[in-house]
């Protein structure tokens, strides 16, 4: 017996998300074909975008403004901050419009809402792979041997994705009300990806401007990626690493409870 | 427990905005200022502001209450914007009720429109199973209707031929095939039957036909009087969002519906 009442919070929303994983491994399933099986220039997309981004970078931190690489080459240290950074822009921006592309679904069926950017968080995973498969080539291009350390470098995709996915659920909770909110995502990302130690080692910035630098998750999930790498070139801050662990589980604990809250009234809004 | 749905009091509401177009963060913040100018200087207050914005209240459902009996065919009838819509959402979970309450025996299947979810890149094949997943089947149980499916839908040539070069009739063939082989114990449908042509709409009813003999309770709008006659044996006639008659008299529930429509 179910019972439909205002207000009544659905005690089995976990329940059912689980029994719901088969729509889940379709709506992933459709993403994934469309994006790579019909349109060749898809699957390029997901390697050009970060290979270009680390090219350009790699011209203008490293050959122009001729900065400190810690004895490592400079595409290679900029590409290991291009992937998290992309990893956390993708989620973000997927996770943050995945309502508004799957509106039809939303008013006419239902089903747990969080299926829709759960799905988007395994693609964009899965993505993340395919361009991470350039960056083991560049190890071996480079003969960059990994040690123990590289045990936690899942860690940090880890982190660098729920953080996307954390802030991505709060955007697209106020996008279905405030379609403008979309706009800002751009913004935010393009600010982002300079203030945060994509082209650049953490290790460059001021020690007065340390702390307020490092307030940003990113700049520590991206440099405990690089260290995961290539411990012997790159210092880990156990308080920074621990500051973004915290922070990004925070934001995506936050970033559900707003989502749930919201859930009941999306068909409404949107 | 004799009832498969059982609805009581049930009410919703709409809070209709005036004054801007909705929904953006620049007018948000455009009223939030106006609203602290005009606190700041009384005399300004007295003034309409001509952007103001105001709710209005509007009750697409106002305390309905009936029982919809286990194996019913239940036919729902009313003027556009009567609720029936509402109604249906309500009892497919997908929007929530202001208040009162719905108790439910079984589980529902409710297909609001005909092919949700299909997506124009992928092929009929694939988008049967998605569409499938969506409406709640189970992989098992559409591997093992597949064939069925597809036979029902007549597009069996182009079965794996992406979905977008499909002519419209193909197009809702498929998606209400998929439809006609859920296994609910309750099915909601909203204005879906007139798909196809004239010999896929009397396919479509017999299905339907078969659907209600498994004991399946049937929920139905539909704009066309004469589904409703043959098919329905329980009707109600919604009114601005009240409930006007809840009758079992098929022909008393047509005649006052067709007295209401000018």
């Amino acid at each position: 017996m179910q019972i439909i009442e205002a207000g009544v919070i659905n005690k089995d929303y976990w329940k059912n998300l689980w029994q719901r994983r088969q729509l889940l491994y379709f709506l992933t399933r459709r993403d994934l074909i469309v994006r790579y099986k019909q349109t060749l220039v898809g699957v390029a997309w997901v390697v050009i975008r970060p290979f270009l981004t680390m090219v350009v970078f790699t011209v203008i931190f490293g050959a122009i403004a001729n900065l400190d690489s810690s004895g490592l080459p400079y595409g290679f240290l900029v590409f290991a901050g291009v992937l998290p950074w992309f990893l956390f822009a993708n989620m973000l921006a997927d996770t943050s419009n995945c309502l508004l592309a799957n509106t039809g679904m939303l008013t006419k069926i239902y089903f747990p809402r969080l299926i829709f950017p759960a799905s988007i968080f395994i693609v964009t995973l899965i993505d993340f792979l395919v361009s991470f498969i350039l960056l083991l080539a560049m190890m071996v291009w480079y003969h960059i041997v990994p040690s123990w350390q590289i045990l936690f470098f899942p860690c940090f995709i880890f982190l660098a994705a729920i953080l996307g996915a954390g802030l991505g659920l709060i955007f697209a909770t106020f996008n279905v009300k405030y379609r403008d909110f979309q706009q800002l995502i751009p913004f935010i990302l393009q600010l982002g990806i300079y203030l945060s130690p994509v082209g650049y080692l953490n290790s460059l910035v001021p020690r007065r401007w340390e702390i307020i630098y490092s307030l940003n998750p990113m700049a520590g999930i991206i440099n405990g990626f690089r260290w995961s790498l290539v411990p012997q070139s790159i210092a880990l801050d156990w308080r920074v690493t621990l500051y973004s662990t915290v922070v990004s589980f925070a934001v995506l604990w936050i970033g559900i409870k707003v989502f749930r809250a919201a859930e009941n009234s999306f068909a409404d809004t949107i | 427990m004799s009832y498969a749905i059982r609805i009581e009091h049930l009410s919703k509401r709409y809070m209709l905005r005036h004054g801007t177009s909705a929904g953006s963060l620049k007018e948000l913040v455009e009223h939030a200022k106006r609203t602290l100018f005009t606190k700041l200087d009384p005399r300004k207050s007295e003034e309409k502001d001509p952007l103001e914005i105001t709710f209005e209240e509007f009750w697409a459902l106002k305390d309905v209450s009936f029982d919809i009996a286990r194996g019913a065919k239940l036919g729902i009838m009313g003027r556009n914007g009567a609720g029936k819509s509402t109604l249906l959402k309500i009892l497919s979970h997908i929007t929530e009720p202001t208040s009162g309450k719905v108790s439910i025996n079984g589980h529902i299947s409710s297909l609001l429109e005909v092919g949700t979810g299909f997506h124009p890149e992928l092929s009929g094949r694939e988008n049967v199973f998605l569409n499938g997943a969506i409406l709640g089947m189970p992989r098992s149980e559409i591997i093992r209707k597949f064939d069925q499916i597809v036979a029902f839908s007549e597009v069996e040539q182009f079965i794996d031929t992406p979905f977008k070069y499909y002519s419209s009739g193909m197009k809702v063939r498929l998606a209400f095939s998929v439809s006609a082989h859920l296994e609910p114990d309750i099915l909601i449908l909203d204005e879906i039957l007139a798909v196809g042509d004239m010999s896929f709409q009397k396919k479509c009813l017999a299905k339907m036909d078969e659907i209600s003999q498994s004991g399946a309770t049937v929920v139905f709008v539909n704009h066309g009087i004469e589904a409703i006659k043959d098919y329905c044996d329980h009707a109600i006639v919604l009114d601005k969002g009240k409930l006007v008659l809840d009758t079992t008299n098929i022909d008393e529930a047509i005649a006052l519906y067709l007295a209401e429509t000018p």
